[in-house]
């Protein structure tokens, strides 16, 4: 699979970041365990290359959980072999990467549903379930006139 | 960037005027003027042709103080090496400053290493300091120093104190660093043909002339 | 026109989700610098705000300001911005022309009275009372003066609205200014570049509609998240720079292994923009890092640097006629002054010669 190549990175090789971030990471991941307190690091406001960020998500890894977010382009959250320790990657023009997060906490809320949307799935699938009862009688109606 | 507009801009055009201006008047009125000669006869064995050789040899004898002063001129003389070698090492080594000539006369050469020419930079900064101390310290020197000492050596100081915070992006935005340094580089053009800085151009001449008498007189300088 | 619902329910109604807000507002505050964690507090603010009206004006302009920011074909994260606001007016893009054009604008001012921002684009030019640019029999001058009335705030978008840019350049024919020349009595953001960054037009919108004030701007009005430091102070190839590593021409050896192109005419350290680390098209790359230097394009009178190709350490002018003059005109007073020390030497010396026959 080919690595997308972030906006705004050059492949000038390793810098040499890749390594104090992860010592980031996991002084967040500790106080995350410890207080239940979240936080995030934006890897697009660090001056990491190509190769830096192939580098720290080898090192991270994979989890259990991989989601595809399809909202205003694409975007891929996955867990990485840390639980906790999420990434987030959102894609924008020409599937290029437009921002990318390492969230430490216990699930994103890109992946929770939003109170407001759940107000209205409500609503909507009330007015679906109608709508569909109602079709199955006309339909039964129509069933039972030609009978 | 109006500031540093102006400093490479009009500030720098009548700079450069004043110094053409100022160096050629002071140049053509100097070798203008009437040679009446030497009138008494010279010592034997001396022609014309020694004199003027004797002439060249001041100009490079007076490089070194004579043995009876070296020990009082020692410091004055290694100090002064330190800071002129110094200052044409930035002034013609340094990138940038080799754009500058070639946009006024169209030659350049290879620079220096940006990070060689700061480390000479700051030991001319030192040097020039030094020299002032010792203007200011050494009584003969404090009796006999005018303003025109005095400016002369702060419109040489104020280019390499403002090129280095320039180079170093201390002080202030980058623009008005640099536009600073370049003002500070006008001053000194403008000041120039009519303080002690002339000596760069008069040193030779007088040298010469001392070489020349002194070997009419029959003494090797 | 603009909607009084919120956002979250407009694009609710498109079966956008809550997440697109989330999603813009990690981009938002990833490209402004804000902090990571803010993304939930900019997604709410979001979500519950206005259409934000926008009128934008495009006067002495090459176009190329609305073009940066309109450069995307499917709907994608950047489109984004285009719900968030209410284009009402913008005399090029906008479907209707003439009077129902100027109408539209009329009806925005009105129904969003002290709530709309007011974007312009180019230059306005004031010489002969600004005759030079005129938009439905309009001047320029009098559209702007009479659509900033009742508006927020106003963002100059581009150098020439910025600064003055192109038509500001020597000799200025018709006298064109910066929109901040006119406009003093609003609350005023410079957005300069020739064009812009997009995400610098779209970043200070959005930060405007999520917190509903300002941005905080630099001594020239520009947003310091994008404008606060200079290309060369975040130049891929700034170790060349310091170590005097520099491309003496195009594609010479130098070039091709991205050493500094200090010598060629780059404006670098002296122009502040967000190029060296947001770039262009999407991050794609920047003038240096495609091997030409920085024009300085988001600073004023970049046209008037001395030309694009000369190297910030030298003198705008070279050595001309002036100092041809200046050497002839020291050489007559060098030789008049040496002819007045000749003639009083002769007399000194026959006065001399004079008191000696005497004696």
């Amino acid at each position: 699979m080919t690595q997308p190549i972030a906006s705004g990175c050059a492949s000038v090789g390793h810098t040499g970041l890749t390594r104090p971030v992860l010592r980031e990471i996991a002084s967040l991941l500790k106080k995350l365990a410890k207080t239940g307190e979240c936080d995030a690091i934006d890897l697009r406001s660090l001056p990491m290359s190509n190769e830096d960020r192939y580098e720290l998500e080898t090192a991270l890894g994979r989890g259990e959980v991989h989601a595809n977010v399809m909202v205003a382009g694409d975007s891929e959250v996955w867990e990485t072999f840390y639980p906790g320790v999420w990434w987030v990657r959102h894609f924008g023009a020409n599937h290029e990467i437009a921002s990318e997060t390492i969230l430490i906490t216990d699930v994103p809320d890109i992946l929770k549903s939003d109170a407001e949307d759940i107000k209205r799935a409500a609503v909507r699938l009330d007015a679906d379930l109608i709508e569909k009862e109602q079709g199955t009688e006309k339909t039964s109606d129509r069933e039972n006139a030609h009978e | 960037m109006e500031l540093l507009e102006f400093a490479r801009g009009p500030a720098m055009n009548v700079a450069m005027t004043v110094f053409i201006f100022g160096v050629v008047w002071r140049l053509v009125a100097l070798l203008a003027l009437p040679y009446r000669g030497i009138k008494s006869r010279p010592r034997e064995g001396v022609t014309p042709e020694r004199e003027i050789f004797s002439g060249f040899r001041g100009v490079v004898r007076r490089m070194w103080p004579y043995p009876a002063f070296v020990k009082a001129a020692l410091f004055s003389t290694l100090n002064g090496y330190v800071f002129h070698i110094g200052l044409a090492i930035i002034v013609f080594g340094f990138g940038p400053h080799i754009l500058f000539f070639k946009n006024l006369f169209g030659i350049s050469w290879a620079n220096l290493p940006n990070n060689l020419v700061y480390a000479v930079g700051v030991l001319t900064l030192g040097s020039l300091v030094a020299a002032l101390v010792h203007r200011l310290v050494d009584p003969p020197k404090r009796l006999i120093s005018t303003f025109n000492d005095y400016f002369s050596w702060f419109v040489t100081f104020a280019p390499v104190v403002t090129g280095l915070l320039a180079s170093a992006h201390l002080g202030a935005r980058y623009e008005t660093l640099l536009a600073v340094h370049i003002l500070s580089i006008a001053l000194f053009l403008i000041w120039f043909p009519f303080g002690k800085l002339m000596h760069s151009f008069l040193f030779a001449f007088s040298r010469g002339v001392t070489g020349i008498r002194m070997k009419h007189r029959g003494a090797q300088i | 026109m603009s909607d009084d619902a919120p956002l979250g329910d407009m694009l609710a109604k498109r079966g956008v989700s809550r997440r697109a807000f989330l999603k813009y507002a990690a981009y938002t505050a990833s490209i402004m610098a804000l902090p990571a964690t803010s993304t939930n507090v900019i997604a709410q603010a979001l979500a519950t705000a206005k259409r934000q009206s926008v009128i934008w004006l495009s006067f002495q302009e090459c176009t190329g300001c609305t073009e940066s920011l309109t450069r995307s074909f499917s709907p994608t994260l950047e489109d984004l911005i285009f719900d968030f606001i209410s284009l009402d007016y913008h005399h090029t893009l906008q479907a209707v022309s003439g009077d129902a054009a100027e109408n539209a604008r009329h009806a925005a001012m009105v129904e969003n009275k002290g709530k709309y921002i007011v974007v312009v684009d180019g230059s306005v030019p004031i010489k002969d009372d600004g005759v030079y640019s005129t938009i439905a029999g309009m001047t320029n001058l009098d559209m702007l003066n009479e659509t900033v009335k009742d508006a927020f705030a106003v963002v100059s978008v581009g150098t020439c609205a910025a600064f003055g840019g192109i038509p500001h350049a020597k000799p200025n024919p018709t006298g064109a200014v910066a929109i901040s020349e006119i406009i003093k009595d609003k609350p005023l953001i410079n957005i300069s570049g020739c064009p812009p960054i997009p995400e610098a037009i779209t970043g200070t919108l959005s930060y405007i509609l999520s917190f509903g004030k300002i941005p905080e701007l630099d001594h020239l009005g520009r947003p310091k998240a994008f404008f606060g430091e200079t290309i060369h102070d975040r130049c891929y190839r700034r170790p060349f720079y310091e170590r005097g590593m520099f491309a003496k021409s195009f594609d010479d050896e130098g070039a091709r292994n991205g050493w500094c192109l200090y010598e060629l005419g780059c404006k670098g350290p002296v122009a502040y923009n967000a190029c060296a680390t947001l770039k262009w098209n999407g991050g794609t790359s920047f003038p240096i890092q495609s091997g030409h230097g920085c024009l300085g394009c988001s600073e004023p009178d970049f046209w008037d640097m001395g030309g694009f190709y000369k190297p910030l350490s030298t003198s705008l002018d070279g050595l001309g006629k002036t100092a041809a003059i200046a050497a002839a005109a020291g050489a007559v007073i060098g030789t008049g002054s040496a002819l007045l020390a000749r003639r009083h030497q002769e007399n000194y010396l026959k006065d001399l010669a004079d008191k000696d026959e005497e004696i």
